[in-house]
């Protein structure tokens, strides 16, 4: 049986796509994760408050995401309520997360494949034309570190951050700090709001060109946002279905009665369903979910893709636009907030420290993440880590398959399917440092 | 132009992402393999070979030694790199059973019994601690490293104050309590490590009120060594600034399988390998 392998590239770690045809016929698609670490076990026995520095370390593109949800899990298992300040300053941190992650999955990772290079940054002598580098690596750039300048100014370290703490945040933002990162941010603004005209145009001459958005496949939705508008730092997990009405909510305490995982044998990450069925998280299920975005521009280009493609939209290629809304939501949001006083009451509540469990949940850039620990004598007896991106691997799988039958015939194999599995895997960003952590 | 490349082993990436903030190599250096941000499957010939990640699977193992006798000079980056990082949290018998578990699987890179630092494995002519090394540290390896000057200790780039009268007489955690601006985290009964630890750092942490975790790993007095010595060197800290009593303090140091806090300990305790020589650490 004729076995086709695709090693990836653009995407975080080590991950392949095997496509086995028989007769014109595809047998599997499968996406294998091909790195493995353990934080599972190698947790085990640590000291319980030591797990917001080490947890980070699964993943430096999501390591905000793993600080919050860890703090949080331990004071889930303390009972610790937040001073509101500690929030908004973690809503921050968060956001920070959102604009480099989204800069960098739409410029770095994918920019390449509607401009029909292998990277932005190549400078190879018979693709290059250095005026690509010129005109969007620097901008690029200029966006994601926008992103990052935000998590160290919440975080105090742009990857692996560390200013949460259990019960708060260590300091609160200055106003002189406040000022000088919200003027960086509104010169940033119009850069970025100018790359994704830009790349919203060359989606669209994408599509023509190819003939399809991908799978478009009515589908589950997952995320854990606010019910209006966006907050990552979030509390309730929520299902759509696939005609659009909400399913499910439950607490990261309940994950277990909605979603079931399992091990598959070719791949170091899980596979995880919503009643049996595949479901999506990441950008394309929070755009699906919500009504608006509460700051003007993210709002003018949510309303644009919702009349466009409609809510909610199926096609995988669709992922890659929402990131776009998210970017200049993240962005005008992180203005609002740097423009309120952010250093004028405490950042932090005691506690104390106590044995059982807990769950933390965040809406990472790539859906819903859970962390949960329990503690015995201060220890962490058992720890679990709930990853976005395994929500989407029956999702990444069905796509390929998709993909696949397309460009796969019983007389011939279209080149153009390289080109394909590197667009639908990219479509929905999958970490894989975090998948198999 | 000098050309480099990247290769990625079993870690998390964030060495790569703190490159990408030293955006200022984009116009200087001509970068050719970098599987996060370029679609290129293999390792051309290079005159710098960065490698971040632990030697986790056959796989890694395999791609390092290829790589290596490609490049004019190999770096090790970050802590995982070095000395196996976190993932060194799992060399331990009790955890070593669980991992033997996953190894079954197939069609995958097989597991080795146990993380690896990358010196293991091939020839290292440069090592640039860190998790992550700072955008500022991936400048000074491209451009030249012997230029590159810093603080021999995190402490002298903290800016905090030490404070002769502020004794504490317990510890107060690694992560726990109101954290004063401007004074020493020893001072307030942190167990800060910034008075032992390598400098280049800026001493972001500590700066931002979180103790120093110490990863960027010994500094250039301590380097050579081991573990005991430095144990040893941070307990005398703690004795003449703190009335903290030494049982405690070799608690919390040691908690537990001498994991703290970067598992960096484990890597320099009564190891066969020889230390490395500071010379070749930046």
């Amino acid at each position: 049986m004729p076995t086709l392998t695709f090693p990836l590239s653009r995407i975080e770690g080590h991950a392949q796509v095997v496509i086995e045809v028989q007769e014109g016929e595809i047998v599997s698609a499968r996406f294998q994760a091909m790195e493995f670490r353990g934080f599972d076990y190698l947790c085990q026995g640590v000291p319980a408050e030591q797990m917001a520095v080490i947890a980070p370390r699964i993943c430096g593109v999501c390591s905000t995401a793993h600080h919050v949800a860890a703090v949080k899990a331990l004071e889930n298992a303390y009972d610790v309520e937040l001073p509101p300040l500690a929030c908004t300053i973690r809503e921050l941190l968060m956001l920070g997360q959102i604009i480099q992650n989204q800069a960098t999955s739409m410029f770095i990772f994918t920019m390449p494949d509607r401009l029909g290079l292998s990277s932005i940054f190549q400078t190879a002598e018979k693709e290059g034309p250095d005026e690509v580098r010129a005109r969007i690596a620097g901008r690029a750039l200029q966006v994601r570190k926008a992103g990052t300048d935000l998590i160290t100014l919440a975080g105090g370290q742009f990857i692996h951050p560390v200013k949460a703490v259990v019960g708060g945040v260590t300091s609160g933002i200055s106003a002189e700090a406040a000022a000088t990162t919200r003027k960086d941010l509104a010169e940033v603004l119009p850069v970025a709001h100018e790359l994704f005209d830009y790349y919203w145009e060359l989606s669209l001459a994408l599509r023509k060109r190819i003939g399809t958005w991908g799978d478009d496949t009515p589908t589950y939705y997952i995320t854990a946002l606010a019910e209006s508008c966006p907050n990552y730092d979030a509390d309730v997990i929520q299902v759509m279905g696939p005609d659009g009405a909400m399913c499910a909510s439950f607490s990261a305490r309940d994950f277990r009665a909605h979603l079931t995982s399992q091990d598959v044998e070719y791949s170091y990450a899980d596979q995880t369903s919503y009643r049996g069925q595949a479901m999506r998280a990441n950008s394309l299920a929070r755009v699906n979910m919500v009504r608006r975005m509460g700051t003007p521009l993210a709002d003018e280009y949510l309303a644009r893709f919702h009349e466009a493609f409609g809510q909610p939209a199926h096609a995988i290629l669709l992922f890659d636009l929402g990131r776009g809304v998210e970017l200049i939501y993240g962005l005008e949001r992180a203005m609002e907030i740097l423009a309120e006083p952010l250093d004028h009451e405490d950042t932090q509540v005691p506690y104390t420290p106590r044995d059982g469990e807990g769950y933390g949940l965040v809406e990472a850039p790539r859906g819903p993440l859970i962390h949960r620990y329990r503690i015995e004598k201060g220890l962490i007896a058992q720890a679990e880590f709930i990853i976005p991106t395994v929500h989407n691997s029956l999702a990444i799988e069905r796509a390929l398959r998709i993909a696949a039958e397309r460009y796969i015939t019983a007389e011939r194999v279209d080149m153009e399917l390289e080109r394909a599995v590197g667009r639908v895997v990219r479509a929905f960003d999958p970490c894989i440092a975090c998948a198999t952590h | 132009m000098l050309r480099f490349a990247v290769l990625q082993l079993s870690g998390c990436a964030g060495c790569e992402v703190s490159l990408l903030n030293a955006g200022e190599w984009v116009d200087q250096y001509k970068l050719v393999y970098m599987p996060l941000v370029i679609s290129a499957y293999d390792v051309p010939v290079v005159d710098v070979l960065l490698v971040s990640g632990g030697v986790r699977t056959d796989d890694d193992s395999y791609n390092l030694r290829r790589a290596a006798r490609r490049a004019g000079q190999v770096v090790a980056v970050g802590t995982c790199a070095i000395s196996g990082g976190v993932a060194s949290l799992g060399d331990r018998d009790d955890v070593r059973n669980l991992f033997l578990a996953e190894a079954g699987r197939r069609h995958v890179p097989q597991l080795l019994p146990r993380c690896h630092s990358l010196d293991a494995v091939a020839e290292i002519d440069l090592y640039v601690p860190g998790c992550p090394p700072t955008p500022e540290l991936f400048l000074a390896v491209l451009s030249d490293p012997t230029d590159f000057r810093a603080s021999k200790i995190v402490c002298q780039e903290c800016g905090r104050k030490k404070l002769k009268d502020m004794r504490p007489t317990r510890l107060i955690g690694f992560q726990q309590g109101e954290v004063v601006p401007n004074i020493c985290l020893i001072n307030q009964g942190y167990l800060c490590l910034g008075t032992s630890v390598r400098g280049g750092c800026r001493a972001p942490c500590p700066r931002a009120g979180h103790p120093c975790v110490g990863c960027r790993g010994p500094s250039d007095a301590l380097i050579s060594k081991g573990s005991v010595a430095w144990l040893a060197m941070i307990k005398g800290v703690f004795a003449g600034m703190t009335d903290i009593p030494v049982e405690e303090l070799d608690v919390a140091l040691r908690s537990p399988h001498l994991a703290l806090f970067l598992f960096q300990f484990s890597d320099y305790a009564g190891t066969e390998r020889p230390p490395r020589p500071k010379e070749k650490v930046l």
